[in-house]
């Protein structure tokens, strides 16, 4: 399966800019989806169901635990990759994130090309194109 | 026992020479001796704890000694004399190889004696009792032959007993005396006592009674001059053993006013610990009773000692305890498992009044030997529980700000490093500089809010560990300055802002502190604002109100959701993300300026807008 959508959740403007430039720059296909917080993205999520989430915790309104127990229990299909993206890392915080089923991967700021490449394998998508562009 | 075994041997050897050279050796008879044995191997087995061989030892020797009695109260011959042995010598009247009467009765006392604690118990009172007689008989007639040995054979009719024979009753009454004596519990040397004195009256009343009938009997060599001297030896005894006793009875009340009046300085020393004592102490029996109580327990409970005393220890407790308390000491008794005894711990106490509070408990068991009380100790930790909450709510609230501040530090960081990562990727795809500009901007505001971030931490240690002095601060004109600098530093907003205090109103505060909030309530006022507000409006007010300086900011802007109104002073909340930035901490170092200050703050929501409230004393709390 190739990742076609990403949900990307944050309140930090600079934040939101640099996961769009860099998924852009991963792939220019995958669109990308925002919400500035749990609240919206909640919202969005009603709408459709993208193939992968960024999200960030520490996040006004709603964060990103509170949005997990939201997405959880009002929620039937799941996307199959929730990657928590934190900017500090406490082992108490990545411990709680991981218990959700959905939640594959757990992040430190800012988002890589290597941490998006981590999440494609997870979705069984490790196309030959992008490793033969990394390789020279 | 050994001189019994000793005789027996001398009688069955027959050494008639020296039968003749001495003939006192032998004024024990074999019998007698045969008794000595059996009954001294009784005490022995008696005393070493085997009262069924001990009784039947005893009960030969007293079934000999009562023939024998037998026969000289019913002067007939039963053959018990020369039953084993034919005397070849003979001491003294009486048919040959009969023990004395004397001697028999001793026997069969002792054999009672021995019998009794064999087959009741060992500590019979009628053991002791029996063993005593024997003991003053044997003594008696020790003493007559003290006093005058050429006649101590018929000088009494109860001295009629070999020396050997009294020496050994003695030795075998006190054993069996001092053996029982010890299990009953009684003094020993009250009994030693006992015994002298009882021993004593003996001996005087037999010379009373010799010297009343100093013809009657025959055998009695009874002139005058032998009367006087045994009245003589018996007065000069009377008066050593009398000046004994008083230098002993003196000695004795001497010792005992010195032991009273130390028991009472001991009293009185624990009594002065006990009633200054900041710990309750209060003694129950083993109901549960109260049977004291000190003054530090009156302080902590609020009953009076009086009212308390010969209440159940249950009225001090709350309801859990109070219903379990008496099935505790019942388990305690029947069990002997201590639950709290010598380990404290910590319980409930219940005050006059009704109301609980903690206290640390330590109970002891207090032996009288007789009875058996509790002690108890406990201490009002109502304080220390009280500390321990602040302390752990301030470790929390610690706690909580390094985490967060973490994340917040290390996040414009986060982004910044991430910038700078796509900054340089743009220059090696030499993309247009304006779009490289924009990046610029990006790390610039990254930065910025690091910045802040740290202002306000400073801000909040200054808070805490600043000691500044007080000065006196002009309120109008504080609130006039910074209203304009902020005015200035948002942009100039075109707001309307009406300022009602008076010009003269001054407080005695701490002057950064003060500025800090009010920084943090105007700039709250001017960042928060309803974009889509026509006029936007503030008000500051400022009036000294009972004694108190209250300071109001009302403005029309945001608010804020009734929902989240409780965590408006907590640490790092933000309410309105998209309208300002912020750290989250400004209301949060406001509250904590306000609390240093001694003062509260508070917010109310408005039709439109928010009011915010600080009053603070007059006097800064010491």
């Amino acid at each position: 399966m190739k990742m076609r959508s990403i949900l990307i959740v944050d309140d930090d403007e600079n934040d939101l800019f640099i996961c769009t430039y860099t998924i852009q720059r991963f792939d220019p296909d995958i669109r990308i989806l925002k919400a500035l917080n749990g609240l919206e993205a909640l919202a969005l999520l009603k709408q459709e169901t993208p193939d992968a989430i960024i999200l960030d915790i520490n996040m006004p309104v709603m964060n990103g635990f509170e949005f997990l127990e939201h997405y959880t229990r009002e929620f039937e299909t799941h996307a199959p990759v929730v990657a928590m993206l934190t900017s500090s890392h406490h082992a108490a915080d990545r411990e709680r994130a991981m218990r959700y089923d959905f939640v594959r991967n757990y992040f430190e700021k800012p988002l890589t090309p290597e941490n998006l490449q981590a999440m494609a394998r997870l979705l069984g998508d490790e196309p030959e194109r992008r490793a033969s562009q990394a390789a020279p | 026992m050994i001189i019994g075994a000793a005789v027996m041997l001398a009688w069955i050897a027959r050494p008639v020479d020296l039968a003749e050279a001495a003939p006192l050796l032998f004024a024990m008879q074999f019998n007698a001796a045969l008794c000595f044995v059996l009954a001294g191997g009784a005490v022995c087995l008696l005393l070493a704890g085997m009262p069924r061989l001990s009784a039947g030892l005893s009960a030969l020797a007293g079934l000999l000694a009562a023939a024998t009695l037998a026969e000289h109260i019913l002067r007939v011959d039963l053959g018990v004399d020369q039953m084993f042995i034919t005397p070849f010598v003979t001491t003294g009247p009486g048919p040959a190889g009969r023990m004395a009467p004397n001697t028999a009765l001793c026997f069969l006392l002792l054999s009672s004696s021995v019998a009794l604690s064999a087959l009741v118990g060992r500590g019979s009172p009628f053991r002791v009792l029996l063993a005593a007689l024997v003991f003053m008989i044997s003594t008696t007639a020790l003493i007559a032959y003290l006093l005058s040995v050429s006649t101590a054979q018929e000088w009494l009719p109860l001295a009629r007993m070999s020396p050997q024979s009294a020496l050994c009753f003695a030795t075998l009454s006190t054993g069996l005396i001092f053996g029982g004596v010890i299990r009953l519990g009684y003094d020993l040397s009250t009994v030693a006592a006992t015994l002298g004195a009882a021993t004593y009256l003996l001996l005087v009343l037999m010379t009373y009674v010799e010297l009343m009938q100093p013809a009657d009997a025959g055998a009695l060599p009874a002139n005058g001059a032998d009367g006087h001297t045994t009245l003589l030896a018996v007065l000069l005894l009377s008066g050593i053993v009398y000046a004994g006793l008083i230098v002993y009875a003196f000695r004795n009340s001497e010792r005992s006013r010195r032991m009273a009046r130390q028991l009472a300085e001991s009293q009185k020393r624990l009594e002065a610990i006990i009633e200054t004592a900041v710990d309750g102490f209060v003694t129950i029996d083993e109901r549960g009773t109260i049977l004291s109580a000190n003054p530090a327990c009156e302080r902590i409970f609020g009953y009076r000692a009086e009212e308390i005393i010969g209440r159940n220890v249950k009225l001090l407790m709350p309801a859990p305890y109070r219903d379990e308390h008496d099935q505790y000491l019942a388990n305690y008794r029947t069990t002997g498992v201590a639950r709290i005894i010598g380990s404290g711990r910590e319980a409930e106490g219940q005050r006059k009044d009704g109301s609980t509070f903690p206290v640390e408990l330590s109970v002891s068991r207090i032996d009288l030997g007789h009875q058996v009380l509790y002690g108890g100790i406990l201490r009002d930790i109502s304080e220390r529980k009280r500390h321990e909450r602040d302390i752990l709510d301030a470790n929390a609230e610690l706690e909580e700000f390094s985490y967060r501040t973490s994340h917040d530090l290390r996040s414009p960081i986060a982004s910044s490093l991430g910038l700078v990562a796509i900054a340089g990727d743009m220059v090696r795809r030499g993309v247009p500089a304006a779009e490289l500009e924009g990046v610029l901007t990006r790390i610039e505001t990254s930065f910025h809010k690091l910045d802040h971030l740290i202002q306000n931490i400073i801000y909040l240690t200054r808070t805490k560990m600043m000691d500044e002095p007080e000065s006196t601060i002009p309120v109008a004109v504080a609130v006039r300055e910074t209203v304009e600098r902020l005015r200035h530093l948002e942009g100039g907003i075109a707001a309307t802002v009406h300022i009602d205090i008076a010009e003269t109103m001054t407080v005695r505060k701490k002057a950064s502190r003060f500025q800090i909030i009010l920084d943090n309530l105007l700039s709250n006022a001017f960042k928060y604002r309803d974009p889509v507000e026509v006029a936007p409006e503030i008000s500051i007010r400022a009036a000294l109100v009972r004694g108190r300086f209250v300071l109001t900011v009302a403005d029309n802007g945001l608010g804020i959701a009734a929902a989240d109104e409780p965590k408006l002073f907590q640490m790092f909340k933000r309410f309105h993300p998209q309208h300002a930035e912020g750290s989250g901490l400004g209301l949060y170092i406001l509250r904590k300026s306000v609390e240093q200050l001694g003062g509260v703050a508070a917010y109310r929501r408005l039709d439109k807008g928010s009011l915010f409230t600080v009053t603070l004393p007059l006097e800064d709390r010491p």
